[in-house]
Parts: structure tokens; C-alpha cells; sequence
């Protein structure tokens, strides 16, 4: 892990472990039904303040707690219009196979890229400490996974170029 | 035919339906108070920090910091002091050198370690405001969850008097 990265992702871990105390707990507005409360946002006494956590602009996370899940957004760093599009494509390829992922959320919180809800049952069913670092290790494999992308789209940009115009030459 | 009606949230109309104002004791002092309070505050933190107390100057804001959102036609003067009290702050924050920062987390009290987390992840929601720098916040936020463990943001997100 770099170390400029560090303090960030240390935050990141601390709030969402403090974050991730869920406990089953039922609608009171409608009976019979057990919702995420951060989804369903119907009684306010259960959603707890929600907490930023940002390196600059760009990289922020936003962890929205409740009594029976949480929400936690994430906004990858984008310098370029390239790095824009990767982005783009990367999150809807895994937001589109969310259940797969389990606790990655359909679609992402307006103004963030990305988005998970952990509910209870998920930390009754898996390990609270594994899903923790699944978020963190989340976070340090997307940047890095970006800029190999953009890497390796640039090199094949540049061999397609070559090929096209020697063939030209030809 | 218009649904439209099927979207209105009739429970908001419910008799006993809990207001915002019911989650938490609102601040008692009068709004004028306030920033008279804040004002006196900006200038005996200036002179710790000339004494390079940083300890006494941390207890001096973060001590019956304003907190909550203001219903009365008083909110912006309200939200006058939470910036000044961040800014004041904020010049505490950047001018502690990274070495001395445990130390001076140790010194102040439990309630005071809470509101200073509130106060970081307030600094942390408003990035390019100001002088926020995120790798300060970070660096707080790391010695002071180290300090004061997880409990301390348990608190900062239970606790409804919003800084």
C-alpha cells in the first residue's frame, strides 16, 4: 500500500468498522416489512449522521450509518476524460453484476461513483472484518486498476496508429 | 388518471409524528450569545497559540461548541460561528507539528476528544473550502481514533447535536 494512500484508507476502515454495528431490526411504519433503513429513510430516529471522509475533492467516501444497514459511497479520482470513461465503464460492468458482489448497491449515490449497502444480514452471514477489508482492498485495487487500464489502452492506441499508417505507407 | 397522490407521504401528517427538533436538546444560549462567545474564543485561542499552547487552545474551542441547526430566523448567524469556530480550529490543527499530536490528544478530556471527531469529519465534508488540507484531517483523524479508539466515532455518529 503507498504510502500517501495510508492515513486514507486507515480513516476509511476505522469509520466503517465503528460503522458496522447493524442489528436486525423491523419497519415501524409498515408491518411485516424489514427494509434497509438507510434506503427507506421513513423514521428518522434509526439513521444515525452521516460521515465524509475525503483526501481532496476528488477521493471522498460518504458512509451513511442506520440501526439496520449502511451505505457507503465512494468517489474514485478522475484526472482526465480518459480516466472519466474508464471509470464509467469499470463501475456500471460491476454494477450491473451487483448480485454477484452481494453488497454492491445497483446503482451509486447522485454525486458519487460508486456505492455499497451492507445490511444485516450480511454481517450475521459473513465476517465483519472481511467485509471491511473487502471495501478497503476495493478501494487500493480501483485506482490502481484504472491507470493499468488507461496504461495499456494508450500502448494499444499507439500500436493500432503504427500499423494503420505503415500499412499506408506501404 | 393523475397518481400523483399515490407519492404524497401521508405519515408526516401523523399526530404524533417525531420532529427533528424532539431527537435533541437545542442549544440554549441565544444565537447573539453565541458569537459574541465564538469572537472571545477566536482571540484567547490567538494568544495560546502565540504561547504555543495548543492543548489549552483545543480545550478553549472545542468546550461548548455550538452545535445543531438554529430554527429561528438566527441560522445564518449560526452558521457564522460554525465556520468561525472551524476556521479557528482549523489554525490550531495546521500549526501543530505531526510529532506532537498524541500528546496533545491525550491531554484533553473524553467529551472534548468527541468533539473534535465531529469537528474533523466537519472539516473532511467540506473539501476545498477554505484551508482544509485532507492529509491534516487524516493525520488528526488517525491519532485520535488511535487514542480514543472506535468508540470515539460511535459517538461522533450518534450523537445528534450536529456540530
Amino acid at each position: 500500500m503507498s504510502n500517501v494512500l495510508r492515513p486514507y484508507l486507515a480513516a476509511v476502515r476505522s469509520t466503517l468498522t465503528a460503522a458496522l454495528t447493524l442489528d436486525n431490526f423491523a419497519s415501524q411504519v409498515v408491518e411485516r416489512h424489514n427494509l434497509p433503513e438507510v434506503e427507506a429513510g421513513t423514521s428518522k430516529e434509526v439513521l444515525l449522521n452521516p460521515l465524509t471522509i475525503s483526501r481532496n475533492e476528488n477521493e471522498r467516501v460518504l458512509i451513511e450509518p442506520s440501526v439496520n444497514s449502511i451505505r457507503l459511497s465512494i468517489s474514485i479520482k478522475q484526472a482526465d476524460e480518459i480516466e472519466r470513461i474508464l471509470c464509467n465503464k469499470f463501475t456500471r460492468f460491476m454494477m450491473q453484476r451487483a448480485e454477484s458482489f452481494i453488497v454492491l448497491r445497483r446503482k451509486p449515490v447522485p454525486g458519487y461513483d460508486i456505492s455499497f449497502l451492507i445490511t444485516n444480514t450480511h454481517t450475521e452471514t459473513m465476517l465483519k472484518h472481511k467485509i471491511v477489508d473487502f471495501i478497503i482492498q476495493f478501494m487500493e485495487e480501483v485506482d490502481k486498476e484504472i491507470s493499468e487500464m488507461k496504461l495499456s489502452l494508450n500502448a494499444r492506441a499507439r500500436i493500432v496508429a503504427e500499423s494503420y499508417l505503415t500499412a499506408l505507407q506501404g | 388518471m393523475d397518481t400523483a397522490f399515490r407519492k404524497i407521504n401521508i405519515d408526516i401528517y401523523d399526530e404524533d409524528v417525531l420532529q427533528d427538533s424532539e431527537l435533541y436538546e437545542a442549544d440554549p444560549r441565544d444565537p447573539a450569545e453565541v458569537l459574541e462567545d465564538a469572537k472571545q474564543r477566536a482571540g484567547m485561542v490567538r494568544s495560546l497559540l502565540a504561547k504555543n499552547d495548543i492543548p489549552a487552545a483545543l480545550t478553549v474551542v472545542l468546550e461548548n461548541a455550538p452545535y445543531g441547526p438554529n430554527v429561528d430566523d438566527a441560522k445564518a448567524r449560526i452558521l457564522v460561528v460554525d465556520i468561525m469556530t472551524l476556521q479557528t480550529l482549523l489554525t490550531i490543527l495546521n500549526t501543530t507539528k505531526s510529532a506532537d499530536i498524541p500528546g496533545v490528544i491525550k491531554s484533553l478530556s473524553l467529551d472534548t476528544q468527541d468533539t473534535l471527531m465531529k469537528y474533523l469529519y466537519k472539516g473532511m465534508a467540506m473539501p476545498g473550502w477554505g484551508d482544509v488540507s485532507g492529509s491534516v484531517l487524516l493525520g488528526w483523524h488517525e491519532k485520535l481514533t488511535e487514542v480514543a479508539g472506535v468508540g470515539c466515532i460511535v459517538r461522533t455518529m450518534t450523537d445528534r447535536r450536529i456540530v
